[in-house]
């Protein structure tokens, strides 16, 4: 699903130059949970970025879903963002002047959607989360935990390939956090490949495989080994 | 299209949006207003005047010796200044049209001042002034040379006019002018032997402008105003020597008040060009005034929202997208102006209308003036649309 070797990348400015990713590789099968830990400054946030498309990459060759995507021009990128992946904000970023539903509508419209389509989808995703009847809400009437699950709604409504999710519990109380984070295993356990970027222990641990990122690079990995719960939900389905 | 949620959003937030709306209106308001009065003053100092004004000037005489033969003087300057080189023709005359100088006296069709009377612009010529001002004969004949009479000013006796065709009519409405005589407000009779096609007498802001009466007479006087038409572009080049020439043929007077026509006519419309300008300044001030608004409000919006284009970006909208969305949006907020803006103006015209007496406003200003703000819109927001756009997708992982 997504497979990155030999990636550099390298943060200039007139006085110096900062390696926020050196001869990174990993690979993320189709269907994996993993998180990516590490700590301050290490390079997360710059893997996610490239992960995600939403910035470029110095060196090295990056496959998602079989493209290779290392060298795709503004609009292509854009364009893939939009159809395979979705992302969790820590900050949540749902437009603020924008009813819950309009704030799950904005990638629809984008992708070109005919307003029946974006309907079903929407209803469908907020329902998913549970927040089917919120959705004439504005988001500063909902709680953050409310505000996430929009977030998470407006990620899946596209049917992404996969999901990467930048500290997604980081700005919630803990009973919030573990309903978002169960959220998350059950969307995959629904199939959808989910990265996420935390540097809380406990909450990478539920994930089915860590990456450790120290310095730019991967520091250690572990197996892929799927929670039995989600196997168990993936064979209920 | 996006414009329920844009629409949607500039309603939640809507004091920036509404101001610049209003600015909009009042702007489209009062260019409106504004431009039609400049092309209604446009119109009115390029109106056709009938004469050949750029090639016309006048210069005057005036004996201060007390002893002269005025018949002998003006007999010697009109030969010489009809053969001067590049002189088409020379006439004298009482006043010069367009000047804002003249005489008007009503005329009728019966005598003693019975039936309709029309007010008619006249001056004093000789046979040679069809040519010098450069009129058309719509119908019968020139002055003769013999026709041309020497009076006393107080003492004014012909018995043939050329008349415009303004004039004939007004007076003879069943278009039996030409041959008829006509009778001014003292009583004397006139025979209308041409008809002039079109030509504007003195005063450029009265109504009955094209109303213009011919009469074969020189006036006797120390004050002798010649008016000459000069070969297409050779006015200056005459105008320049003129005073000279005439100073030589006879020093014990003064040659003086050397000017175009056209010099003349502008001062005539010198009201309505400065009315023009000054208008045509507001418009463009009000025109810069709104743009800066719109560019303003557009770039604050750009800068406090940055992290939602951002966030935008992220989630699959490309460049195109974001420029879209803030086209768009000045869009709306230029259409809610305009709609306001259009009831605002027709009023604002009612108003002009009642009040200062001026033409009803031309409704195809208002479309016009819509379109022009709908493309001054999307003009001023484009700098700052495209700013978004280059907002970085990355914007929307940072947390500060």
């Amino acid at each position: 699903m997504l497979k990155m070797q030999h990636v550099s990348k390298i943060y200039r400015t007139d006085l110096v130059e900062t390696h926020a990713l050196r001869d990174f590789g990993v690979h993320v099968r189709e269907g994996e949970f993993i998180a990516v830990t590490g700590p301050s400054g290490s390079g997360k946030t710059t893997f996610l970025n490239i992960a995600g498309l939403l910035e470029t990459f110095d060196g090295g060759s990056y496959l998602l879903d079989g493209e290779d995507v290392g060298r795709l021009n503004d609009r292509r990128r854009s364009r893939v963002r939009n159809e395979k992946i979705g992302f969790i904000f820590q900050g949540f970023n749902l437009i603020p002047d924008l009813n819950v539903f309009d704030n799950v509508d904005v990638p629809l419209r984008y992708r070109g959607f005919d307003a029946a389509e974006r309907r079903r989808r929407i209803e469908s995703t907020l329902d998913l989360v549970g927040l089917g009847s919120r959705s004439k809400h504005i988001p500063a009437q909902l709680s953050g935990g409310q505000q996430q699950r929009v977030a998470i709604a407006r990620a899946l409504a596209g049917s992404p390939r996969i999901l990467l999710a930048d500290e997604p519990t980081g700005n919630l109380d803990s009973l919030m956090a573990r309903q978002i984070l169960e959220l998350i295993e059950d969307i995959n356990a629904r199939g959808t490949t989910i990265v996420m970027v935390t540097h809380d222990p406990e909450l990478a641990r539920r994930a089915a495989r860590s990456i450790h990122i120290i310095d730019g690079k991967v520091s250690d990995l572990e197996p892929f080994d799927p929670p039995a719960v989600a196997i168990e939900a993936r064979a209920s389905a | 299209m996006e414009i329920r949620p844009i629409l949607s959003a500039l309603l939640r937030n809507r004091t920036g949006a509404v101001l610049i709306a209003l600015q909009i209106a009042v702007t489209l308001a009062v260019v409106i207003n504004a431009a039609h009065i400049v092309k209604q003053r446009l119109d009115l100092i390029g109106r056709p005047t009938g004469m050949d004004v750029a090639n016309i000037f006048e210069v005057h005489s005036f004996d201060f010796a007390g002893e002269f033969n005025y018949r002998e003087r003006v007999r010697g300057d009109l030969e010489l200044l009809r053969n001067m080189p590049g002189v088409r023709a020379a006439t004298v005359m009482n006043q010069v049209p367009l000047s804002g100088g003249g005489s008007s006296s009503g005329y009728f069709r019966e005598p003693e001042r019975e039936g309709p009377e029309v007010a008619g612009n006249h001056f004093t010529v000789d046979e040679q002034a069809v040519d010098t001002l450069g009129v058309s004969l719509s119908a019968g004949r020139n002055f003769r040379l013999e026709e041309i009479d020497y009076m006393d000013l107080d003492n004014v006796d012909v018995d043939s006019v050329l008349v415009t065709a303004a004039f004939a009519e007004r007076l003879f409405p069943d278009g039996d002018a030409l041959g008829s005589t006509i009778y001014s407000g003292g009583g004397d009779p006139l025979t209308i032997i041409g008809i002039i096609e079109h030509m504007h007498g003195s005063w450029v802001d009265w109504e009955e402008l094209d109303q213009v009466v011919l009469l074969p007479v020189y006036v006797e006087q120390d004050f002798v105003r010649y008016v000459v038409r000069t070969e297409p572009g050779r006015r200056d080049e005459v105008l320049g020597i003129v005073e000279q020439k005439l100073s030589e043929l006879d020093r014990e007077r003064a040659v003086r008040g050397v000017r175009s026509m056209e010099e003349l006519a502008a001062e005539s419309y010198r009201g309505d060009r400065m009315m023009a300008v000054l208008l045509t300044a507001v418009i463009f001030l009000l025109i810069a005034i709104t743009a800066l608004g719109i560019v303003g409000l557009a770039s604050f919006s750009v800068k406090s929202r940055t992290k939602q284009i951002g966030t935008r970006r992220a989630i699959g909208a490309s460049r195109f997208d974001i420029v879209r969305y803030f086209l768009v949006e000045n869009w709306l907020i230029t259409t809610g102006g305009v709609i306001l803006g259009s009831v605002l103006a027709v009023a604002f015209n009612l108003w002009l209308v009642r009040t200062f007496e001026l033409p009803k406003l031309d409704f195809i200003y208002i479309p016009l003036g819509i379109l022009a703000l709908w493309i001054l819109g999307q003009l001023a927001v484009l700098g700052p649309a495209r700013r978004a756009a280059s907002i970085a997708p990355a914007i929307a992982t940072r947390t500060v």
